[in-house]
């Protein structure tokens, strides 16, 4: 009898321990496969070469580029009913760095017809206080005087500016409001939805194109407006032109 | 059966010994509490995401009071925020920064601060916790960038300890240290003036004051309003625009025109101590700030409609008004040792002037 208690005794004590370390149950349902997003920079398809490459614009303004950094956030894999996934990582793309522009993510197999996600960081993270990793103000996208993150930043030199260095500046933000600069991106897979099968290994690459930044629906000059910094009329119109940069480049699948 | 039991504890503690390594239980810093005083509304939840303990608000009040936080070492948070001031700039219209440059606003009092939801004379600033940023990184005040500072505290045994016992592991990063601060200066709280007192029933005003609070409450109290002597919003009281600062106030954050020139309403506790007044600190006396509104005030589009046409005092009105503001003096706030410089181990660095 005794023994018996005690058997059972140890038996509810291994059981408590093990239980703790179930894997949850969706993850025991559904297979998965890596995919790599890569956020490939250009301007009207040519590829960034910070500081020493020179573009020009629609208007044929010549521009430098130092800086260009923009945030992804909610992104999202979406497809019918089952096969969705939603990252709730917080992604600075900075052209300064590689490693920043490859976003690699474990996917259920499925059937999926779009990449879904946010430009920018949505308003709770701009109001919640000292945040970190991607959202660390040391990263220098965020504004200290009139709090709120910049959710892209474009800089760089051009003949056409008349500000101090010929330099032009577009830090973008503002999330609340009438000038809240916040982009929801749909981008379709082109052609058929792409299915993600078992074993397979994926790269997707997104184009993030500058030249959207000048125009459509709203036409910005460096000649008239080299410096953007403050959220605000001029920051809701160029953040309505970029909110066309990507497009969905190329899918790649290794069986 | 012994043996059974014997087993059966060995396993247990075996198993409490996993738990205790797997959850960074040897850590365990002293809770506290933010204390809300009797009759006083809610406070806004500053510390929704930062638990307050004893340990985080100790290493708040070490890099408050560190020079370190500045580029050239000298302007620590509290060279501009004096704890027998309650905590502005006493006695500067702006304040000393970097390279003999000056703020552009007059430093505004560290009070109370978990019972207003904006910060900055324009509001532009929306949490607690991302307050530290500015003047940290403003090139007029403490000058210096974040990674800067970190390198610093890094480099700091004490900080590493400090870290360590207010977050669990010596990890230094801008987001342990910007709660940090939000502790320490969240947690100033000034509720014991003699008008606090008189409110617990502790003590009583004298003629004049009790006619001062009268006049009080019938001419400021709308903006000024008790228990906190502000109602945390922002007006236009029809001060001219400062020439050379060009400060439009709450404008240059919300773009609207219809802010142009408000500023918020100060609170009013311990403001016998804060001279000067005013968001630039213009006016240096309670006196003339009173003068202000009885006589000076400029009308303007966005002026506030209580003050188109000024606020009669007579000359015994304002007289009494002035004593009774002085029994909003807290000073056991201001001298608080909690609140002051920590002593011992710190090096401490303070640009005096």
């Amino acid at each position: 009898m005794m023994k018996h208690k005690f058997v059972s005794t140890l038996l509810i004590f291994f059981f408590l321990v093990t239980s703790s370390f179930q894997i949850p149950p969706q993850q025991q349902s559904l297979e998965f496969a890596p995919v790599k997003i890569v956020f490939k920079n250009c301007v009207k398809g040519a590829n960034i070469v910070l500081y020493d490459s020179s573009y020009v614009n629609p208007f044929g303004e010549e521009f430098t580029i130092n800086k260009f950094r923009y945030y992804v956030s909610n992104l999202a894999l979406k497809g019918h009913g089952k096969n969705f996934l939603r990252s709730n990582d917080f992604y600075l793309i900075d052209e300064k760095n590689p490693e920043s522009q490859e976003i690699e993510l474990e996917v259920p197999t499925g059937k999926y017809l779009s990449i879904n996600f946010l430009l920018g960081v949505d308003s709770l993270h701009n109001v919640s206080g000292a945040q970190s990793g991607a959202l660390d103000p040391i990263n220098d996208m965020f504004w200290t005087w009139n709090t709120g993150y910049v959710m892209a930043k474009l800089e760089g030199n051009s003949p056409s500016s008349t500000i101090v260095n010929h330099k032009y500046e577009f830090h973008i933000g503002g999330f609340s409001g009438k000038y809240n600069v916040l982009k929801n991106i749909e981008l379709k897979f082109p052609g058929k939805p792409f299915i993600l099968k078992n074993k397979m290994s994926v790269e997707i690459v997104v184009e993030a194109d500058i030249n959207t930044w000048w125009q459509n629906p709203t036409d910005i000059k460096i000649a008239d407006r080299p410096a953007i910094n403050s959220p605000g009329i001029h920051a809701l119109e160029i953040s309505n032109n970029y909110a066309k940069m990507f497009t969905i480049k190329s899918v790649t699948c290794q069986p | 059966m012994k043996f059974g039991i014997v087993i059966l504890i060995i396993c247990f503690v075996a198993f409490s010994a996993f738990l205790l390594n797997s959850h960074e239980a040897h850590w365990q810093p002293t809770p506290l509490k933010l204390e809300v005083p009797k009759g006083w509304p809610k406070p806004y939840d500053i510390f929704a995401n930062n638990p307050l303990t004893e340990e985080g608000f100790q290493l708040g009040r070490q890099l408050f009071y560190d020079g370190q936080l500045s580029k050239d070492g000298n302007f620590s948070c509290a060279s501009c925020h004096q704890q027998f001031a309650a905590f502005v700039s006493f006695d500067h219209d702006l304040s000393h920064g970097f390279n003999d440059q000056f703020s552009t606003r007059n430093a505004p009092g560290l009070q109370n601060l978990a019972w207003v939801p904006l910060y900055h004379w324009d509001g532009g600033v929306n949490h607690i916790e991302m307050q530290a940023l500015s003047p940290l990184t403003a090139p007029n005040e403490m000058a210096e960038n974040i990674d800067s500072v970190l390198l610093k505290l890094r480099g700091s045994a004490l900080y590493k300890k400090m870290f360590k016992k207010a977050f669990g592991s010596d990890s230094i990063n801008s987001q342990r240290m910007l709660k940090a601060l939000a502790q320490f200066v969240g947690t100033l709280v000034s509720a014991d003036s003699k008008y606090d007192k008189v409110k617990r029933g502790e003590d009583s005003f004298n003629p004049a004051e009790a006619h001062g609070y009268q006049v009080f409450k019938s001419k400021c109290a709308t903006c000024h309003t008790e228990p906190l002597f502000t109602d945390k919003s922002f007006r236009n009281t029809g001060l001219p625009v400062n020439d050379f600062l060009k400060d439009y106030g709450r404008m240059r954050i919300t773009t609207e025109p219809s802010d142009l020139l408000k500023f918020r309403v100060p609170s009013l506790r311990n403001v016998a101590v804060t001279q000067p007044y005013l968001h630039d600190g213009r006016l240096y006396s309670v006196g003339q700030v009173i003068e202000h509104y009885r006589a000076g005030v400029q009308q303007s589009p966005t002026l506030d409609s209580s003050l188109r046409n000024g606020i009669e005092f007579t000359r015994l009105e304002k007289y009494d008004l002035i004593q009774f503001l002085s029994t909003l003096t807290d000073t056991s706030f201001l001298k608080n040792k909690r609140f002051s410089a920590p002593t011992g181990e710190m090096i401490q660095q303070n640009h005096t002037h």
